[in-house]
């Protein structure tokens, strides 16, 4: 008979259910009948046996409420349960002898409904919660959970920043709108174990908002984002209060007022979309087969003849699919998959680590070039100890990588920078990153973030300019940002360009010389003339918008640039755009330095700092009156700075022409420094000279050099300070 | 059951503070060998590699969801029998529903206390 498989289902539930030790149903028992229900609930709706699928729909109904724990009687329901699956038998049996069944089941369904009706409006998260309601003493205020919530949800929020400008790129993309809600949801999470109940809150409907989101019921519109970013920022602002408080630092109130922004949450999740339409259209598209792989890829080959468009609106535009198939097909491609595992550690370990395998770097050298060591003959120990001294340098070349990190958070930091300028000033920009897997040391990435905000900001209000003159100097109405990473050397190269309209050569000259700074133009080069907006107080903005300007111009970039041993330069090109590289060294643990001597001290000089080396002939020697002794290098008459001198030591050359002069580049202006010799370039490892030796003029710090002695590390700027004293 | 304190308890949870507010809760209730993983694949490398008594496993993960860990560990002949916890942050129906028609043993409401926790456990363990 057709319903054989039918019947054996329902007596293979029946035989399950009679062994069951307890009178109670269990998760997994409950989870096997609701399989077992589902199978008979298909059967019969194939056989069309309308009285068992409904009695069978009724007790997952009642199955589904006793998971969920909704019920109070429980002996109730089990008893209920017990009596449908009889039913269930006794319908199944009467179908195979009769063909139909004559009994009554309303009253059966009317039990269920008396016991679940109740609670038949879904409103089972209610219920749940309350049973689940979490005792005060699991909220114990624990200050190292405390701790490691607030770093990972601020590392968390960052991505949410991210992920939220990749999905404004992308509004379709579910990929994005996953990433944005998971860490929504973590933060509520952890939050609410933690007591957080402000957090919380505005965790959940952040979380709600982007729920809908996920499920179409809520396109993502730009003001949606606008609401995520300013809630991202919320929650960062108390996750950094909660920090503060922690660190016993400024006493404050740790609630903030959300109540606003909660408000256009609410408000946000009003306005639902007309999704749901496009959403119906596709599916039909689908279950029609319209939309076929040959038009898919017809569609990604018009894709990659219009960059500018994305693959789904070329799909959209040629009526092919919805909106809402395209972000699908986008969610089924395959989860890159991170399989790197990886593991947390206390920046202060890692900082530890290294500082201490520079020292052994350092013992290895000095072990190296003791004089019992080199006169050694001894061939075992030798091979040794050259052994030793690669695997010393392989490990401090490991170590150092440890606390490196991509550049990519700095970069879409700016990225989010200039969204929120551009709007702010009416522009249109958009940004381009390339390069941002360039590592970094840790350390610097804090420390480059003020001058790389100044540029961004630069571009983006002054270099940049309105749509309107774009358009009427025949540039696209969008501008763009160009943020590039590279490594060169032991540098990080990283180069701020804009599309804009460039440095005015003739405009920065005349002001130049209204300034006093030049006196003509005389011999400059436009590098030259481009490196003036250096000059302190030297802006050409007509204006002082709230964007940038406001006195702190280029200078104070330069300046911080060279704090951190780095260069910069610049290049324009009237009306087409600006292009800012920098140069930073790659951490500041280590640096590339000429070692030099003076008398029998030895002094390092930072490479990025040192322009030129040379013996000056004699005869470019000057001593001019009131301005003190001058060197002639090529065609430039700069001050000479006698170490010696501030360093009241003694040095072997008296006369420039006997010595060697290094010219080195200070923030406005170069100096010929002498010194006796030139010993050689190295890298050496940066030593702090600690809290008592910190302010002393013209060292920077100190470095131990391979041969065990103790060099320091000179700093130009300071050093021509007290020349200049 | 004195033994069951000493079982392999995993932790399946992308976020480090989570997993570590319950292993503390853990802890508390006397569980202290426990082992972590951030997300469904790292888990199931996880229970490949080791004896594993026990899984804690969050629902929202990237990469491979708690769902659909549960489901791999079903359909896998060594794993199937697995006592597997489900952390869901509200008991939405449709997720607690699939969680037990996959095979769950039994789910968790965020946030939870060490006492529920402990039942939960226990409940599970009895049924073993």
């Amino acid at each position: 008979m057709e319903c054989d498989s039918l019947i054996k289902l329902i007596d293979g539930m029946a035989s399950e259910f009679l062994f069951l030790e307890t009178r109670e149903i269990d998760v997994p028992t409950a989870g096997k009948l609701l399989n077992n229900l589902d199978d008979i609930i298909k059967e019969a709706d194939a056989l069309e046996i309308g009285q068992l699928k409904r009695v069978a729909g009724g007790l997952s109904c009642l199955l589904e409420k006793i998971v969920l724990e909704s019920i109070e009687d429980k002996e109730a329901g089990f008893n209920i349960l017990e009596k449908g699956i009889s039913l269930l038998q006794e319908i199944g049996d009467s179908f195979r002898n009769t063909g139909g069944y004559e009994g009554d089941i309303d009253g059966f369904m009317g039990s269920i409904a008396a016991l679940t009706g109740d609670h038949i409006t879904d409103d089972v998260t209610e219920a749940s919660k309350e049973e689940l309601q979490p005792s005060e003493k699991a909220k114990v205020r624990d200050e190292s959970l405390l701790r490691d919530f607030i770093i990972e949800s601020l590392e968390y929020i960052d991505e949410i920043e991210t992920n939220t400008l990749n999905l404004e790129q992308e509004p379709e993309n579910k990929d994005h709108i996953n990433a944005i809600f998971r860490p929504f949801h973590s933060i509520k999470g952890v939050s609410a174990f933690l007591n957080l109940e402000q957090i919380r809150d505005l965790a959940h409907d952040l979380e709600t908002l982007l729920d809908q989101a996920r499920n179409d019921e809520l396109s993502m519109t730009s003001q949606v984002i606008d609401v995520v970013l300013d809630g991202a920022d919320a929650l960062k602002a108390m996750i950094t209060r909660l920090r503060d408080d922690l660190e016993g630092g400024v006493p404050g109130p740790l609630e903030i007022d959300i109540s606003a922004l909660r408000k256009r949450i609410k408000a946000a999740q009003q306005r639902i979309s007309d999704t749901e339409e496009t959403k119906k259209l596709g599916e039909i598209l689908v279950e029609d087969g319209a939309v076929t792989q040959e038009s898919l890829e017809e569609g990604l080959k018009a894709a990659q003849a219009e960059p500018s468009k994305k693959i789904g609106e070329i799909l959209i535009d040629k009526g092919k699919v919805s909106p809402k198939q395209v972000s699908q097909a986008l969610r089924k491609q395959s989860n890159r998959a991170m399989d790197t595992a990886t593991i947390r550690v206390d920046v202060k370990k890692l900082d530890d680590l290294i500082d201490m395998v520079g020292e052994l770097v350092i013992t290895q050298s000095m072990i190296r070039q003791n004089p019992i060591i080199q006169s050694n003959v001894d061939r075992k120990l030798a091979k040794d100890i050259s052994r030793l001294s690669s695997i010393t340098s392989e490990l401090q070349r490991t170590s150092t990588s440890l606390r490196m990190v991509p550049i990519k958070q700095t970069f879409q930091r700016m990225s989010r920078l200039v969204r929120d300028l551009s709007r702010k000033v009416g522009k249109s920009v958009g940004v381009v990153m390339e390069g941002e897997d360039t590592d970094i040391d840790k350390n610097m990435v804090d420390e480059i973030y003020n001058p790389l905000v100044h540029m961004v900001r630069n571009a983006v209000d002054h270099g940049i300019e309105s749509g309107k003159e774009r358009i009427k100097s025949g540039k696209p109405e969008k501008g763009l940002v160009q943020l590039k990473a590279y490594h060169r050397g032991s540098n990080i190269v990283i180069e701020i360009s804009d599309d804009g309209k460039g440095l005015d050569r003739d405009k920065l000259l005349e002001k130049a010389i209204e300034n006093g700074i030049i006196n003509s133009s005389h011999g400059l080069s436009d590098q030259e003339i481009y490196k003036l907006i250096f000059h302190p107080g030297l802006s050409t903005a007509k204006e002082i918008t709230d964007v940038s300007g406001r006195g702190v111009g280029m200078d104070v970039v330069k300046q911080a640039v060279e704090k951190l041993s780095g260069k910069i330069e610049i290049n324009s090109v009237c009306g087409k755009g600006t292009s800012i590289m920098t140069f930073f060294p790659l951490t500041m643990a280590i640096i590339d330095g000429i070692t030099v001597r003076v008398g029998k001290e030895r002094y390092i000089i930072p490479t990025i700092a040192i322009k030129q080396l040379l013996r000056p002939p004699r005869e470019s020697y000057n001593n001019v009156a009131g301005r003190g002794e001058m060197i002639n290098v090529m065609g430039d008459l700069m001050p000479l700075v006698r170490l010696h001198k501030f360093f009241g030591i003694e040095c072997e050359h008296k006369n420039p022409w006997e010595a060697i002069v290094a010219v080195i580049e200070g923030e406005d202006r170069s100096k010929c420094v002498m010194v006796d010799e030139i010993i050689g370039e190295e890298e050496v490892v940066i030593k702090s000279l600690g809290e008592g030796l910190k302010d002393i003029k013209g060292i920077s710090s100190g470095a131990i050099l391979g041969d065990g002695n103790v060099g320091l590390i000179l700093d130009p700027e300071g050093l021509f300070e007290l020349s200049e004293m | 059951m004195g033994s069951d304190k000493n079982m392999k308890i995993l932790i399946v949870d992308d976020f480090a503070t989570m997993r570590k507010v319950i292993k503390n809760l853990l802890r508390q209730i006397g569980y202290q060998d426990v082992t972590e993983a951030e997300d469904g694949i790292h888990a199931l490398k996880e229970l490949k590699t080791q004896k594993i008594d026990f899984v804690i496993s969050d629902w929202n993960m990237p990469n491979m969801t708690g769902i659909e860990l549960l489901r791999a560990v079903r359909a896998d002949s060594e794993l199937s029998s697995l006592p597997f916890l489900m952390v869901t942050a509200e008991s939405l129906k449709e997720n607690v529903v699939e969680a037990v028609k996959a095979g769950v043993s039994n789910y968790i409401v965020k946030p939870f206390t060490a006492e529920v926790l402990n039942e939960k456990i226990k409940k599970i363990i009895e049924k073993q």
